[in-house]
């Protein structure tokens, strides 16, 4: 009899969801350090050091709801399960072990925070019906006019670009979430789409120190329209719009800067300060030579793990062993071709070694 | 007037504006992007967000669909073009032009 295989499948949905991500577009867009040929120098002693705070914990052995409060959002989840898989491919593949629960355990939370879409393919539905009523309920909306939706638009641009950080772009790695859309809602007799995009983290001053870090840690927007059909991709943070105009399609808006709702004079100032910023530390970025951007990379990757890492007691930073490692090494070649423009699902899985790692890590 | 077409890359952010070409380049000062220009650019990178939000459209050399001026493109309503491949080296500044960003063309107008 033909013994059944157990583990767990998700990599045929993670990979559709994400090849959007890649979708036209070539690794060589990703600036100022190639991470998938960075990351399979050290990632083993990283992932290490996570099974150990994981076991601490006991998290593999709780849900979602119980690890939120210690877990990054779920767009920051899926960005570290894209960066994870690349990287065993960099390594001598002996702890495939290490990869496998620490991938399994992204994908089970990502599973049970959006058990609708987990991996991002068209939505990202964090809430459930009755929690979008309670919103639709209890937030203190403004009427938005076209002035206000492009504003809104200028501060998800703004604060987008700002917590990218060490990045130009693809790495969500402080939070910049999309949730929804959530279609049909009822206010006032009338059906709306909600939006929610929420920035819980716009810049850590324990990365980049006070100069760097505005005066706000946390944006939260909120956007009711009508008349515009909205998709949710990538690791969750990018909306596409289907049909519509976004523009004249707002109709309701709220700002939240911690905890504070923002007017429009007040978002134009937001606006210029972190726009102001995100210029600022991409300068001071593009300044570091190519072993300081190496050190801030895996700084800024540990770092998304912090709070997990608190809870166990354990300290989120490089351990002295992982600096060492890296120290005047050069990039990897060859895990992945860097002007190869991806252009069909199937070929994306190929090239990154999607079902490699599926048979030879997950089914293990 | 005719418009003759000059670049064709994906339409990453649709919709269609006509105006004055700047080409603009990651370092440069945003204080010179004039409001309302059209930014022709390699790939934009944050130390350009000032300029981008004064940019009418966006056209790149590089980058995909979820690129980083097509992300924020779409956010601000603006079209754009992304992987034009050789547009920071066909336009010249003021030149004036059309985007049409749901086609992924750019024009020049007479």
């Amino acid at each position: 009899m033909e013994q059944k295989e157990r583990y767990m499948r998700w990599i045929n949905e993670f990979a559709k969801a994400s090849f959007s991500l890649y979708s036209g577009n070539t690794i060589s867009a990703f600036q100022p350090l190639d991470f998938f040929h960075f990351y399979g120098i050290w990632y083993d002693l990283w992932l290490e050091r996570v099974i150990q705070a994981m076991e601490k914990i006991d998290a593999e052995n709780k849900s979602f709801k119980e690890l939120q409060p210690l877990l990054p959002t779920p767009s920051n989840l899926r960005a570290l399960l894209q960066k994870a898989i690349p990287p065993y491919f960099g390594t001598d593949k002996s702890k495939k072990v290490l990869y496998a629960r620490y991938t399994n355990f992204i994908a089970r939370m990502l599973m049970e925070a959006c058990p609708e879409d987990p991996f991002g393919l068209s939505r990202t539905p964090l809430h459930n019906q009755s929690e979008v009523e309670k919103i639709i309920r209890d937030i203190p909306w403004q009427p938005a006019s076209a002035q206000e939706a492009r504003l809104l638009g200028k501060l998800i641009t703004a604060a987008g670009s700002l917590v990218h950080g060490l990045y130009n772009d693809v790495v969500t790695d402080f939070g910049w979430d999309a949730y929804g859309p959530y279609n049909n809602q009822a206010k006032d007799d009338e059906k709306y789409t909600l939006l929610v995009r929420d920035f819980p983290d716009l810049l850590p001053t324990e990365l980049w120190g006070a100069d760097f870090t505005p005066s706000v840690k946390s944006v939260q927007i909120y956007q009711l329209y009508q008349n515009v059909e909205w998709v949710i991709g990538c690791v969750g943070c990018h909306t596409i719009v289907k049909s519509g105009d976004p523009i004249t399609g707002l109709k309701y808006y709220v700002v939240l800067a911690d905890g504070k709702i923002l007017g429009p004079e007040e978002l134009r100032v937001l606006i210029m300060e972190l726009a102001t910023k995100a210029e600022k530390i991409y300068l001071e970025i593009r300044k570091k030579n190519f072993e300081e951007l190496k050190e801030m990379v895996m700084l800024q990757e540990c770092y998304q793990l912090k709070k997990l890492f608190e809870a166990a007691g354990l300290d989120w930073k490089p351990t002295a062993r992982m600096k060492e490692i890296i120290k005047d090494k050069p990039l990897q070649t060859g895990i992945l071709p860097h002007d190869v423009m991806m252009t069909n699902l199937e070929q994306y899985k190929k090239v990154f070694h999607l079902n490699e790692f599926e048979d030879e890590v997950l089914k293990v | 007037m005719s418009n003759k077409l000059i670049l064709k890359g994906l339409g990453a952010s649709a919709g269609e504006v006509e105006g004055q070409a700047k080409v603009f380049l990651p370092g440069d000062d945003a204080g010179s992007f004039p409001e309302g220009a059209i930014m022709v650019t390699t790939l934009t990178d944050p130390t350009m967000v000032m300029a981008m939000m004064k940019a009418a459209a966006i056209v790149s050399d590089m980058g995909g669909i979820t690129s980083h001026p097509a992300i924020l493109s779409r956010e601000m309503g603006i079209p754009c073009v992304v992987n034009s491949k050789i547009g920071t080296s066909t336009i010249k500044d003021g030149q004036k032009i059309k985007v049409d960003g749901a086609k992924g063309e750019v024009y020049e107008m007479d």
